[in-house]
């Protein structure tokens, strides 16, 4: 559905994406994880049709973004990491205008237009003027925009970004929908534990190169021996501390209120043994494992090398 | 709500600029200083029964007070149409639909010569009061109402054209001023230097006022929109010079050919990948 080839970018000397390649199946969801300048949009926008590769080529549901570009815009939508606003235009009218901008006959708008706004659960601010929505209403009434023509692919440029914790949430459950509706989508976030709930394969790109990319578990440095856990003690933590400052295992042992956050860089088998040590020491253990910020471990793990080249 | 068949810039722009404020008070504004003039002169030049076909200077009044709103307000309208998007950040997601750069440039000269339009066309009842004074005719009027719309058309287009070329509007703003002060002021300082220049040269005395009829100088005078406004109005504003040509037709064709340049030049900067003609393979 999405394939890259040789994929680089360039503003002057400056390389901005090198040699990209990546393919993204039908129905998936990729999420592409990166720094600030790492290249996320620059692909995203390459792959709009926005910019011109300096050298590889790119294809969206088999059409060249170069040679195709009209093949290509009905084929996608894109969403960039800033919603700009129409003014004096209700949510109605906004969409309205991108239909007749993607040549949907105008008979066949207002059920489109109602449809969209209920996917997005908008369909209360239909007559509500754009600029006064909340940021979250915004970015949901953005991906309404960007499905107007019941496009294929979906390329999401940090359409969380900005948004409250609730605004979040309710932005995942849409595109959860639309995965389930056979959407393929190239989303890209800062905010790394999103993804994985959402995404089948993630990228991890920095400084313009794809340094991984795969399932989540198979990019995971959990394959490395690294795991960023979390323990949670009701009793005797001062004792777990200790314990856990001694595991030489351990690395970057932080402590909470009510817990511990490190990461492990011992086997299964090392992990298993640690816990038995805290039981022993009768720590009340009310949780141990992974921490749900894992993902971010696995940014930080893999882009550690990246970073100092 | 109901969805409309037209183009959706042309569409989206009018809602727009029809529900601004702002758009009312440009109007009102424009309505105020244009007719506010005349009745002062009304005021100043009572109509006497015999001087009923002898004045024309309210004609000459009014006609250049119409020219100079239009070099003011038609820049401003269009200088800031993309790059408006631009700093919108809402340029790249309308590059990312199926309507094409030439579309979009052509839908936003298109509304933005509406308006400028609205403009004259609203002021237009106010030379009823110069027909009070006569010594105006129907023919002069329709060539200076094409004067308007050509200089409209110049404007609006160079105005897009800055704002498609650079990125923000008040830098777009500035720029096209600059241009359109070029062609309003300095084609005629050029014209009347090149020609005292070329008398100083002229060593016969008895030819040295053929040297406003040169060719030359004829083409230079007959692109600045004030020598050929006077031309229009049978006045003149510097020295007497005879045209081998109709001036309003050769400063027609000659802006309207330099609008459609600009259009399609700012069309091709639009493009957000710029094929170039010798690299073009399928």
């Amino acid at each position: 559905m999405i394939e890259t080839i040789h994929l680089s970018k360039s503003y002057g000397k400056v390389q901005a994406l090198i040699d990209l390649q990546l393919r993204i199946e039908q129905g998936k969801v990729f999420g592409f994880i990166g720094p600030n300048g790492a290249g996320k949009s620059t692909t995203m926008m390459i792959l709009s049709t926005l910019l011109e590769p300096t050298e590889g080529e790119a294809f969206v549901c088999g059409y060249d973004v170069r040679k195709e570009p009209a093949e290509v815009r009905q084929s996608l939508g894109y969403m960039p990491d800033f919603f700009g606003v129409y003014d004096n235009l209700t949510a109605v009218e906004y969409l309205d205008f991108y239909a007749g901008a993607f040549k949907i006959a105008p008979h066949k708008r207002s059920s489109l237009i109602a449809d969209l706004l209920e996917l997005v659960n908008l369909s209360d601010k239909a007559e509500a003027y754009v600029d006064s929505l909340s940021r979250g209403m915004q970015q949901r009434l953005s991906l309404a925009r960007c499905l107007i023509h019941d496009p294929q692919v979906l390329i999401l440029d940090e359409p969380a970004s900005g948004l409250d914790p609730r605004a979040r949430i309710e932005l995942r459950e849409i595109l959860k929908q639309l995965r389930c509706m056979g959407k393929t989508i190239l989303i890209s976030s800062h905010i790394l534990p999103e993804l994985a709930e959402l995404c089948d394969d993630i990228g991890i790109i920095e400084k313009g190169r794809l340094i991984a990319c795969g399932g989540l578990d198979e990019v995971s440095i959990r394959a490395r021996g690294v795991t960023l856990m979390m323990v949670k003690t009701l009793r005797n933590h001062h004792r777990a501390a200790l314990i856990l400052a001694e595991n030489m295992f351990v690395e970057d042992l932080e402590e909470n209120m009510d817990g511990f956050r490190f990461r492990f860089i011992g086997s299964d088998h090392q992990k298993a043994e640690l816990l038995q040590k805290l039981i022993e020491a009768e720590v009340a253990v009310s949780y141990f494992g992974e921490s749900s910020e894992n993902l971010e471990a696995v940014f930080l793990a893999i882009t550690e090398g990246v970073a100092g080249r | 709500m109901k969805s409309s068949s037209l183009n959706p810039i042309i569409v989206k722009e009018l809602r727009e600029r029809f529900r601004s404020k702002k758009t009312v008070w440009t109007l009102a504004l424009f309505l105020l200083i244009m007719g506010g003039i005349p009745l002062g002169f009304l005021i100043v030049n009572p109509i006497k029964a015999g001087s009923l076909g002898q004045n024309k200077d309210l004609f000459v009044i009014s006609a250049a007070l119409h020219y100079a709103m239009i070099c003011f307000v038609a820049p401003a309208l269009t200088a800031g149409a993309v790059s408006g998007e631009r700093e919108r950040q809402t340029l790249n997601i309308l590059l990312t639909t199926q309507l094409s750069p030439r579309t979009i440039i052509w839908s936003k000269l298109f509304t933005s010569l509406a308006f400028t339009s609205l403009l004259v066309i609203a002021s237009m009842p106010l030379y009823s009061i110069v027909m009070l004074y006569g010594s105006v005719s129907p023919e002069q009027l329709l060539t200076l109402a094409l004067f308007f719309g050509v200089n409209i058309m110049f404007l609006g287009s160079l105005g897009l054209f800055c704002s498609t070329w650079i990125k923000r509007t008040a830098v777009s703003t500035i720029i096209a001023y600059g241009i359109a002060f070029f062609f309003v002021v300095v084609t005629g300082l050029l014209f009347l230097f090149l020609g005292e220049i070329l008398i100083q040269l002229t060593p016969d005395r008895s030819l040295q006022q053929e040297v406003w009829g040169r060719p030359e100088l004829q083409y230079l005078a007959g692109i600045n929109p004030v020598i050929v406004l006077f031309a229009i109005l049978g006045e003149t504003v510097l020295p007497t010079i005879r045209f081998d040509f109709t001036p309003w037709l050769f400063f027609s064709c000659f802006y309207l050919v330099l609008s459609i340049l600009l259009v399609l030049w700012s069309a091709y900067l639009l493009r957000p990948i710029r094929r170039k003609w010798w690299s073009w393979k399928k």
